[in-house]
């Protein structure tokens, strides 16, 4: 039952996070100070990502090497996306 | 700071000697020169001492005592042989190679990426705006004159502008050694300085379309006082006839890219 | 080792175990009669076993998913390709015998524009790369001891997408013309206001399916040569073309996912009429230049790494020796594998990217450049007391070693940017990768001879095949060398500068030369089937690797038992009983393996037949063929609109219908029990083939995000709200988000409700998570319904997917990951089904594999959530 009660709170908890990224945007946090906003809201997401990926998809549980194979696709897309944005500014 | 420093003084140093300067196809011609001689040589020991050795070691050759050599087993789990340190030598004599070399060129890139300052020429620098287009090149001057010509005075340094009104395609002089992407929305910057008058063909060197294999310009390099005649005859775009009579305007009025970044 | 280790191919019969040299204690073991009775025996197992019908029949063929039958498959079509780009390219060299004027030679403009792509489309895509996979197919279960791939039929179903991907290529050149923007299909000239034919979008298309099947086959793969090595071989211990395999696929499924990303929104820029690489998108050139590069580099060492193994094979097979420095040359290679990640705006030096980008790329080119120096030097050292053998197969390799040293040289002067910027668009380009992917090719060539005996049981005709070679070295300088003499011409034009001309005709003959040699192979190769001489187990001397140690061609299931390297040295043990019938390799041809052999197939039987790879493959050829009637969102006008439909219409539903059929059919696949598992132990095949594709789609995804990040960062990041009408709120992201995440949840109680065995709330939360699925997509239609249809301002006509770009990005990646959800959402339907009948209790994996799809898609709305309706 242990694992029912951990899979809810993560439910709630991704809820939260998800009204909180709205709520940002609502309080008029972006049009104040963006990149502070965009940098909160991000991270928010990031957060709510990790959770959905360690919890949900089990990934904490499973070998490390599974998180590498994920990590390697991140980086790879990461680097495509900042190595390109960076090449024209 | 220190670092920063000694890496300025050897960036000095670098471009006041060994790194080649003048026009760009001397500076090209320099670089291809060395590059052609030292490929050439490495390409040719490193062919001929591996052809050698397949010679030598031939298996009716009798070079090798057999009962000193391992070979391998079938099935065996896969190994290697040693050697390890041979190995190591020749990686690091030709990465030593590769790498001077193509540092080297790095202060040519610099300086061919850095073109000349409005101090360097006097204040008055020449731009050409040159607009790709399926399948012609346009010249646009100053003052909006429009050419299908380039013109360009001879011993000064002419910065040329390049965008493309449709596709992508590729603005390259080769006689002057001078080569860019001409891109939709983009612009790119680039330079020459010629050392003679004469003629030289402009091509198209990327792929654009049925008319791809025509795309060419003459380009035209006049003597200082020939081009400001010339230039001071010219008048923005839409007059019908330019006084040397290059035909440029017969085709008409040009399609200018719209979203240009300036 | 030994018994037929002193054969050589060239003596006939085997005298045993002559030379005792390699220090095996089983050396001494059975005397194997020559190779007749071993291939005879087992080829006859090979035809009757597990319904799969005789190799004679053509049924066979479409039937088979065994790895010998795909690899031989791809082999068979890679060629076929081989030709057609040939044929292409001695057209191209025809039209440029002498410089033309527009509709002087065989070729008009337009028919060499199409010639030229097509040309280097299918020679890198369906040339090249599958041909290096028949031997990866046939060879790597072989060389890691695996009786098949981990999934048998997806790796059958890659071979059909591979093959209709070709066929749909074939068929765009009836569609008024094929694809005539080049192999790098630089933007705009790409979408249909300057290539208008329908053709054009047929072979974009075919190359999506080509993606498909790539993608398929590296999840495949990679499962493969993780999860299922025989005991005792480690990662580290794989022979070294099973590693360069390895790596290639690792490449394959993160570049192929960017190139499908390139590919799917020119696909929706042509089909949909989104505006990515419109010409009215600034930076829609830079954007397809990225992404199609950070593929474009990659895949330069996707092609060439399967032919560095069959050079480090035969290299050591014909030189007698291991390679030297084994361990320095395979970290080289994952040096190169990582580092091909970061070097693509080399291709790029002359767009509009700055300085500080151009150097860094420099930089980082010159670093990929040098592993390759030590990997030659590798080679070349091995020579050095060898007791070397110039068969076919070595000169063949040799050759290439020769070549790609040029090729390589040449590549340096691309590497020192102000040489680059006068080589970009010229001939020495050409002549460079030429010298580079087609001295690939001489390896692979030679590949093709030295597994000849080991596919077919027979030996090919040596004489021959030594011509093949003289004739192709030959041809091939001639070809390509004089392409650097008269480099300044610039690339795919047949106008040029008419002093050139006679080394452009010294390039033709050699073209034409080059062609003919493979006349000469064929000849070869299609008589020693039926007459050549019979091959034994191991034709050739030295051979190490695992496939030679079984008979030519090997049996259905490969090995006379489990194959084991436990005390460093392969032996197959019985695997009906622990008691090791250690007899070590002499075993596997002698009596007592085949006994083995015999009790191990009804331990584990393994399916080998299935049709439907075949016919969705059929499916697909369908629905993008009629796909490619559509046009901006229409269907093209007149009556062929409708046939277009119709074949859509067809396609999808053969498509669904078979993947449902093959989801249903019983199907064994190979067993793992016994196999080396590093570095997924305890992560069951299926659930590491999700992970792999997830992977793979992270990239996709990434991609598309990235494409987004990038147009929006050369618009003004900030600006971009200009481009947005004051409709478009958060509230209908934030409804959905809420949906999916509920939808998550109710997966995860799923899971949980199958496993503590509980039927109802097993339902119920399916059902469930079917429900909030729909919804989802409820919601989303009507948002855009409302968008569509926006009357403002700013947006008189409505915010549709053409009105900018900032719509084109928002509906095309919302839109992918929508149907992302469709996609889950008609599997859910099926386990709904399938629940209701019983089935999952205490049986959670397939609910749990669903999962970690459906959590994926929930993961990606989050950051597609605040991107496209909060920043």
């Amino acid at each position: 039952m242990t694992s029912t009660k951990l899979y809810t709170a993560i439910y709630v908890v991704l809820f939260v996070l998800a009204t909180a990224q709205v709520a940002v945007e609502r309080a008029g946090y972006l049009s104040e100070a963006y990149w502070a906003a965009f940098a909160v809201i991000m991270v928010l997401s990031a957060i709510k990502a990790l959770f959905v990926v360690g919890y949900y998809q089990h990934l904490k549980y499973e070998p490390r090497s599974v998180s590498f194979v994920m990590l390697g696709g991140l980086l790879a897309v990461l680097a495509l996306t900042f190595a390109a944005a960076y090449s024209i500014s | 700071m220190l670092s920063n420093a000694t890496v300025w003084a050897l960036v000095v140093l670098l471009q006041s000697s060994i790194v080649p300067r003048g026009s760009r196809s001397e500076v090209f011609n320099q670089i291809l020169q060395v590059f052609l001689w030292l490929g050439t040589a490495v390409g040719v020991v490193v062919i001929a001492y591996m052809c050698w050795k397949a010679y030598k070691y031939r298996a009716s050759g009798g070079h090798v005592d057999e009962s000193a050599v391992d070979r391998p087993d079938l099935g065996e789990l896969p190994q290697g042989s040693g050697g390890g340190r041979k190995l190591f030598v020749s990686f690091s004599m030709s990465a030593i190679i590769v790498v001077s070399l193509i540092a080297w060129t790095y202060g040519t890139l610099l300086f061919v990426e850095e073109s000349p300052s409005v101090e360097e020429t006097g204040g008055d620098e020449l731009v050409i705006e040159v607009v790709g287009s399926q399948f012609m090149w346009t010249f646009v001057y100053p003052n909006g004159h429009e050419s299908r010509t380039l013109r360009a005075p001879v011993d000064r340094e002419v910065k040329l502008r390049v965008t493309s009104a449709d596709v992508f395609h590729n603005f390259g002089v080769p006689g002057l050694r001078v080569k860019t992407d001409a891109i939709p929305g983009q612009q790119t910057d680039t330079w020459f300085r010629a050392e003679e008058t004469g003629t030289h063909t402009a091509h198209c060197y990327e792929l654009c379309g049925s008319g791809h294999s025509y795309m060419d310009a003459e380009v035209r390099i006049m003597e200082q006082q020939a081009y400001e005649e010339w230039y001071s005859n010219t008048t923005p775009s839409n007059a019908t006839a330019t006084p040397s009579g290059d035909g440029a305007s017969d085709h008409g009025r040009l399609r200018l890219p719209t979203g240009v970044n300036a | 080792m030994s018994d037929d280790e002193a054969t050589r191919p060239d003596g006939g019969a085997s005298d045993g175990h002559a030379q005792a040299d390699g220090g095996s204690a089983e050396a001494a073991g059975n005397p194997v009669t020559p190779e007749v009775p071993a291939v005879d025996h087992d080829t006859g197992g090979f035809f009757e076993t597990d319904g799969l019908p005789d190799s004679a029949s053509i049924k066979r063929w479409l039937v088979t998913t065994n790895h010998k039958d795909v690899g031989i498959l791809y082999l068979a079509t890679s060629l076929f390709f081989l030709v057609f780009g040939g044929v292409l390219a001695l057209l191209m060299r025809i039209q440029l015998w002498v410089p033309r004027a527009a509709g002087e030679g065989i070729l008009g403009p337009v028919a060499y524009n199409q010639a030229v792509s097509a040309h280097g489309l299918l020679m890198v895509f369906w040339f090249l790369s599958p041909f290096a996979f028949g031997f990866a197919n046939y060879i790597v279960p072989l060389q890691i001891g695996a009786k098949d791939l981990a999934f048998p039929r997806l790796n059958a179903l890659s071979y059909w997408l591979y093959l209709f991907s070709g066929l749909l290529y074939g068929v765009s050149f009836f569609q008024g013309s094929a694809f005539s923007g080049g192999w790098t299909m630089y933007a705009p000239l790409s979408v249909p206001s300057f290539l208008p034919s329908i053709g054009a979008t047929t072979s974009v298309l075919a190359l999506v399916l080509f993606v498909a099947s790539v993608t398929i086959g590296s999840v495949n793969f990679l499962t493969t040569m993780h999860r299922m090595r025989a005991k005792g071989l480690s990662i580290r211990d794989l022979p070294l073309f099973t590693w360069t395999i390895l790596l290639t696929v690792w490449m394959m499924l993160f570049a192929f996912a960017a190139l499908l990303a390139a590919l799917m929104i020119l696909s929706s820029d042509r089909l949909l009429g989104t505006t990515y690489f419109a010409q009215t998108n600034d930076a829609g050139s830079m954007l397809w230049t990225h992404l199609f590069w950070f593929f474009g580099h990659p895949e330069v060492y996707i092609v060439f790494f399967p032919a560095l193994g069959v050079m480090a094979e035969t290299f050591q097979t014909f030189t007698g020796r291991r390679i030297v420095g084994r361990k320095w040359f395979i970290g080289a290679m994952i040096l190169v594998a990582l580092q091909s990640f970061g070097v693509w705006m080399h291709h790029m030096f002359l767009t509009s990217i700055n300085l500080q980008a151009k150097t860094l790329f420099m930089a980082t080119t010159i670093g990929i450049s040098l592993p390759f120096d030590l990997m030659v030097f590798a080679l070349i050292y091995t020579l050095v007391k060898g007791d070397i053998r110039f068969k076919t197969p070595f000169l063949f390799s040799f050759g290439a070693l020769v070549l790609f040293i040029v090729g390589g040289i040449t590549g340096v002067f691309l590497g020192a940017v102000v040489l680059d910027y006068e080589f970009r668009g010229t001939y020495w380009v050409v002549a460079h990768f030429h010298y580079v992917m087609v001295g690939g090719v001489t390896a692979l060539v030679g590949g093709l001879y030295y597994w000849f005996p080991k596919i077919t049981g027979r030996m090919y005709d040596e004489f021959l095949g030594k011509v093949h070679f003289a004739m192709y070295f030959v041809g091939f300088n001639l070809l390509y060398f004089p392409m650097f003499v008269v480099w300044e011409t610039p690339r795919r034009v047949f106008a040029y500068q008419s002093s050139f001309a006679p080394w452009h005709q010294i390039a033709t003959i050699g073209g034409f030369l080059l062609g003919s040699s493979f006349l000469v192979m064929f000849y070869n190769l299609y008589r020693s089937v039926w007459d050549g001489e019979i091959a034994s187990d191991n034709p050739w001397e030295y051979a190490s690797t695992a496939e030679w140690t079984i008979p030519s061609p090997p049996p259905l299931e490969n090995f006379p038992g489990i194959p084991d390297y436990t005390d460093g040295h392969l032996s197959f043990r019985d695997d009906s009983a622990d008691a090791a019938a250690d007899g070590g390799v002499v075993d596997t041809a002698s009596g007592g393996g085949e006994l083995a052999h015999e009790t191990g197939h009804e331990d584990h039987h393994v399916s080998h037949a299935s049709i439907w790879p075949f016919v969705v493959g059929v499916g697909s050829f369908l629905t993008l063929l009629g796909a490619s009637g559509f046009r901006n969102g229409s269907l093209v006008d007149g009556g062929m609109g409708g046939v277009y439909l119709g074949l859509l219409l067809t396609g999808a539903v053969v498509t669904l219908g078979s993947l449902v059929a093959m989801t249903v059919e019983p199907f064994h696949g190979p067993d793992v029990t016994h196999s080396e598992k590093w570095p997924f132990d305890g992560v069951e095949n299926t659930k590491l083939g999700m992970w792999i594709f997830l992977a793979s789609d992270v990239v996709l995804f990434g991609a598309f995000i990235g494409s987004y990040a990038f147009v929006r960062v050369a618009y003004g990041w900030q600006d971009w709200h200009h481009l947005i009408p004051a409709a478009h709120v958060p509230l209908p992201g934030l409804i959905n988000t809420y949906l999916l995440l509920t939808s998550s949840f109710s997966v995860v109680v799923a899971m949980v409700a199958a496993q503590k065995e509980k039927k109802g709330w097993l339902l119920g939360s399916l059902v469930t998570t079917f429900v909030l699925g729909v919804a989802f997509l409820v919601n989303k239609a009507l948002e855009w319904q409302h968008l569509f249809h926006v009357h403002s301002e700013a947006f008189p006509q409505g915010w549709d997917l053409s009105t900018n770009i900032a719509s084109s990005t928002f509906y095309l990646t919302t839109g992918l990951h929508g149907a992302h959800v469709a996609v889950g959402l008609l599997i859910t339907l099926y386990m709904i089904v399938r629940a209701a009948r019983g089935a999952y209790l205490g049986n959670d994996e397939p609910i749990e594999y669903f999962g970690l799809y459906w959590h994926f898609v929930d993961i990606v709305w989050l950051f597609l959530f605040p991107l496209f309706y909060i920043l």
